[in-house]
């Protein structure tokens, strides 16, 4: 249902990689030598007839202490001070102090094999013939795989690896002489099925989820060996399309919860930051869920336009998930207001990496972000203990994931002067996807505040589908109709709280709230047996949690670009460049404007010709 | 055969739900794959079937001797239906026999087109359907001669219709306004609608913009199913988008704008304006390349998802909407048009399996990205990739499912 004045998102026509790109901050530029591949650069076949290559590429990031200082700064995400880890197990990420090296460590899978080098960004590549570690698995083949940055120090780490077959492996890279590796679910008693996702729970440094196609995400304690038989599960926490379970034995046994969410596989799933307060999940039934990870209640949900949802990512401030998927759309779900604030329509094909980019991202002018605004999603008395307390009032440099705990003021300085927006909330948002593209948007406040824009105007009466229960408004301007709905049960509390210091969104939100529909919504979550028979979708459609096209903003890419042969499987936005990955086993780097030429002057260790000859012919990138 | 029947057989034994359904390989007649893949992914969709089994009853009932396409495609579904075991092979003997009678294009041993045939067996049912019911009647038939396929046909009868509205200053097309609407309907259709057209026609409505006098007219054409082109590495959202896409009418192409009088330039699109109950999308991967004189097979990788939307939906467009779920594929292997194989994959009760003539699979649901097609090939390279998808909109297949779990009682 495109509009009729909408031009088509712009789609080269050549088929050129290209090699740099530009927004208005400046010119992002690819890093030939900064590529990461494996040793003989050869692009794995991903029709090659087996299996194996259709496990995404996946790169995992690693910062390495250079060693414990104790008079460091502890940066947690949100670029506090912080010494409160939840866990008091979990050691401190001491920060980098040498800002002109950063030994950081890339670990990824291509086909059956799995390499950890030393990741130096927009300086050259290591020496691609040296790895940290390699390994090839027969059988099963890695499919994702996760950094311990909380347990990490210079001479030791802790990597987590899943496999196609359901098994999962902690291993050392570091300590290959002192093997410790680990294995989860090796009997395939718990499940069978290929891991999709695999992460440490921040703040409780012995505790990772894994996700698997199954539909289901367990929770392991490192320590523990797992059950030697099937394990057997008791029924916990209920609510709408899905279950947790304990396991009898979870004093003493992996797995210690069992997850059952919705139908079919559950294809990511993120924490909302440093305090695994939220987990947010997404699956091939097209939900994304956001449960409360302690209270694992169910806090929200929405649907996607339609097909799968395959990747999701926090907004650095956690109010906001962006996800992608099978429909082609980036969607972006406000975690407070309960509803999708826009669509994004730009790619050619599916989506398979979303990500912020917290280095790009603004805030509101001059205010800490939601200092004290405790986030309402129904059931928290105080969701946010630690408040921002930035250096820089303008910019928030926010991460969230370990690897990126490398914030600086000084380059949140850097990149201030690089952009004048001051006083406007933009989030900047990448994705990329099967279309082998990658794609900038801006997520300004124009977006943000309304409810619904009347961006479509169509005369057409409205006809739910499947008898959806939403009024179908008399009038035209049916878009008017959810604000309506939800002005009713506005909730004052919320107002208040969140009409801070003249921060528009939250202004903005008392007016338009669309609380009582998104939480009508989370109470008609559907039933599996239902289906078929009054559909749950069709029953959906309408709502805040999954708008008609015509209802809600459709945002459209700063820049959409083919940047491979193959299908894109990798984004993160780093400090100082944005890393992407492609189904072939190229991990690039793209410096950000004003990174690219000084730094790579510095190259400490270039992998040129001199340095390997053998093993990098020409020392040139495909 | 056996082995892999009884193997299906456990497979599917213990689901209850699989009960009622039959898995019926289709034995090949020598080339005969893009007949077997079509007929199996009709038979999974629902209200075809349905419809089908349906007539076969009528037929009983009646105690008609006459043998057509239609009837042998009834008996060879009553066939499948009525078997005893829930899993087997059945000969498609009648039915191919028939059909090389027919249509003497079919009367060979080569490799024939499946959207060809699916064209060409949906035009025959209807046409039949269509007779019978004027025959029914007995009153004398309405004198027009139907030429050629029923798309053509219908098309033909929105030509006369095309419908005017004022210009708008804005660079969009307006909404097309309410009294441009009735456009090709009030005009005598040449054919009586058969069931054929509820299940599978839906309404492609034409707007050109004269860009002289900003005149917008609109045209509807009916469709049994779309022709898309395919792109490398799009998927079929995509694909559909750029069906939809607005072309500009220059040059030699000017459109003959009728408020002007004269040949001007003009923008074109083509848009959804009615959605049918089954959305059959024919995958445009043979492509006629003027330097090797022969048609070559784009195996080009394009994403198709389980469940679909369709972006490229007019304004006014009633159903707009409606939520698709993808109950079969047919799957071409090969190289080249004229040399390969057909097979299906289709959706039952919640469980996908493969088709290859005589042999049936139960699959994974992730087996179904093997048919995807290729991200980096030459022309020439040799792909198992989809070329017609069969999307059940979801709001019919509710109804649909329980009266066919109540007719297979019967």
């Amino acid at each position: 249902m495109q509009p009729s004045y909408q031009p088509e998102p712009p789609a080269p026509k050549d088929d050129v990689l290209k090699s740099h790109f530009i927004t208005r901050e400046g010119t992002y530029k690819l890093m030939t030598l900064s590529e990461y591949s494996r040793p003989n650069r050869v692009p794995l076949n991903p029709q090659g007839g087996n299996n194996t290559s259709s496990a995404p590429v996946r790169v995992s990031f690693l910062s390495v202490p250079t060693s414990k200082l104790n008079d460091s700064v502890v940066l947690d995400g949100f670029g506090n001070s912080q010494e409160n880890l939840t866990n008091g197990g979990g050691r401190d990420s001491p920060t980098q102090t040498d800002p002109y090296f950063c030994p950081d460590r890339i670990c990824f899978n291509v086909g059956r094999e799995l390499y950890v080098y030393v990741y130096r960004g927009v300086r050259s590549a290591s020496d691609l013939s040296k790895p940290i570690d390699k390994r090839v698995y027969k059988g099963t083949y890695p499919t994702c795989h996760d950094f311990n940055q909380e347990t990490a120090t210079a001479e030791s780490c802790s990597l987590i690896i899943g496999f196609s077959a359901g098994q999962i492996q902690l291993i050392d890279p570091f300590r290959k002489e002192y093997q410790v590796s680990r294995l989860y679910n090796e009997d395939r008693f718990i499940d069978k099925t290929r891991v999709t996702c695999l992460k440490w729970v921040p703040g409780q440094a012995q505790y990772f989820l894994a996700s698997h196609a199954s539909g289901h995400i367990y929770l392991y304690n490192e320590e523990l060996p797992c059950s030697p038989g099937a394990p057997s599960y008791q029924s916990f926490k209920q609510g709408e399309g899905f279950t947790i379970y304990t396991c009898k034995t979870k004093s003493t046994r992996n797995p210690m919860y069992r997850w059952s969410i919705g139908e079919g596989a559950v294809t990511e799933f993120a924490f909302s930051g440093t305090d695994a307060k939220y987990l947010a999940t997404v699956g091939h039934d097209g939900y994304l869920r956001i449960f409360n990870y302690h209270t694992m209640e169910l806090l929200g949900f929405m649907r996607s336009y339609f097909g799968g949802l395959l990747c999701l990512a926090w907004s650095p401030d956690t109010k906001y998930i962006v996800t992608g998927g099978e429909d082609d759309l980036i969607t972006v779900y406000s975690v407070q207001e309960k509803r999708i604030v826009c669509r994004g329509q730009g790619h050619k094909s599916w989506i398979s990496q979303v990500a912020f980019d917290p280095f790009t991202t603004w805030l509101a002018d001059g205010m800490p972000a939601t200092s004290g605004v405790p986030i309402d999603l129904g059931s928290e008395e105080d969701l946010r203990p630690s408040s921002f307390n930035s250096s820089s009032g303008v910019f928030k440099s926010v991460a969230f994931r370990n690897n990126s705990s490398l914030l600086r003021s000084r380059s949140q300085k850097d990149s201030i002067s690089s952009v004048s927006l001051g006083g406007c909330v933009t989030y900047r948002i990448g994705s990329v996807g099967h279309d082998t593209q990658l794609c900038l948007w801006d997520l300004t406040e124009d977006t943000l505040k309304q409810p619904s824009i009347l961006g479509r105007h169509r005369n057409s009466t409205i006809i739910p589908v499947g008898g959806a229960p939403v009024p179908a408004p008399s009038s035209n301007c049916f878009v008017d109709a959810p604000k309506a709905s939800g002005g009713k049960e506005e909730k004052p509390e919320k107002t208040k709280k969140l009409h801070k210091r003249g921060f528009s969104l939250g202004t903005k939100l008392g007016g338009n709230s669309t609380d009582r529909s998104g939480r009508s919504g989370t109470g008609s979550l559907p039933h599996d047996k239902d289906k078929g028979k009054d559909d749950p979708v069709s029953r959906l459609l309408g709502t805040p949690i999954c708008p008609r096209m015509d209802d809600i903003t459709v945002i459209e890419p700063l820049i959409c670009k083919k940047i491979a042969h193959e299908r894109l499987t990798v984004l993160e936005f780093r400090e100082d460049c944005i890393v992407t990955a492609c189904q072939e086993g190229f991990i690039c780097t793209w410096a950000r404007p004003g990174k690219a030429v000084l730094n790579h002057q510095q190259s400490i260790n270039s992998p040129n010709p001199g340095s390997s000859p053998n093993l990098l012919p020409g020392g040139t990138v495909v | 055969m056996g082995a892999n029947a009884s193997q299906l057989e456990k497979e599917i034994g213990a689901d209850h739900l699989l009960s009622n359904e039959h898995f019926y390989g289709l034995v090949n007649f020598g080339n005969t794959c893009y007949c077997n893949s079509v007929i199996q992914a009709l038979y999974f969709c629902q209200p075809f079937r349905e419809k089908i089994l349906q007539y076969k009853q009528q037929l009983k009932k009646s105690g008609s001797q006459k043998e057509n396409l239609l009837t042998c495609l009834a008996d060879l579904f009553h066939n499948i239906a009525s078997q005893k075991r829930r899993v087997g092979t059945i000969a498609p003997k009648k039915f191919i026999t028939k059909l090389k009678k027919e249509n003497e294009s079919f009367d060979n041993y080569a490799q024939q087109d499946a959207h060809e045939f699916l064209n060409y067996l949906l035009n025959t049912i209807s046409e039949t359907l269509s007779e019978e019911k004027r025959q029914e009647k007995a009153a004398p038939a309405s004198g027009s001669s139907k030429g050629g396929t029923l798309k053509k046909a219908s098309l033909g009868g929105g030509a006369g219709a095309n419908s005017v509205s004022p210009a708008s200053t804005t660079l969009s097309l307006p909404p097309i306004s309410s009294e441009a609407q009735p456009s090709c309907s009030s005009s005598a259709k040449p054919s009586e609608p058969t069931w054929i057209h509820e299940i599978f026609q839906g309404t492609l409505t034409n707007e050109t913009r004269c860009l002289n006098c900003e005149t917008v007219s609109s045209k509807d054409e009916d469709f049994l199913d779309l022709s898309v082109d395919v792109d490398q590495n799009a998927s079929i959202t995509h694909c559909l988008r750029v069906f939809s896409n607005m072309e500009t009418l220059c040059s030699e192409q000017k459109y003959s704008c009728e408020n002007c009088c004269s040949k001007q330039e003009a923008q074109k699109r083509m848009r959804v304006k009615k959605l049918p109950q089954i959305l059959a999308l024919h995958l445009k991967r043979f492509k006629y390349v003027e330097q090797l004189n022969r048609y070559t097979k784009l195996s080009y990788r394009v994403l198709f998802p389980l469940e679909l939307r369709l972006f490229n939906v007019s304004d006014d467009a009633v159903n707009g909407d409606r939520l698709y779920d993808l109950v079969a594929v047919v799957v071409h292997c090969g190289s080249t048009p004229n040399r390969g194989h057909y097979i299906t994959v289709v959706k039952s009760h919640g469980f996908w399996l493969l088709f290859d003539d005589d042999i049936v699979d139960k699959i994974d649901p992730a087996t179904i990205e093997d048919f995807f097609g290729l991200s980096e090939c030459g022309v020439q390279k040799n792909s198992e990739s989809a070329y017609i998808l069969f999307y059940q909109a979801r709001d019919c297949s509710a109804i649909e499912t329980n009266k066919t779990s109540l007719f297979n009682h019967q």
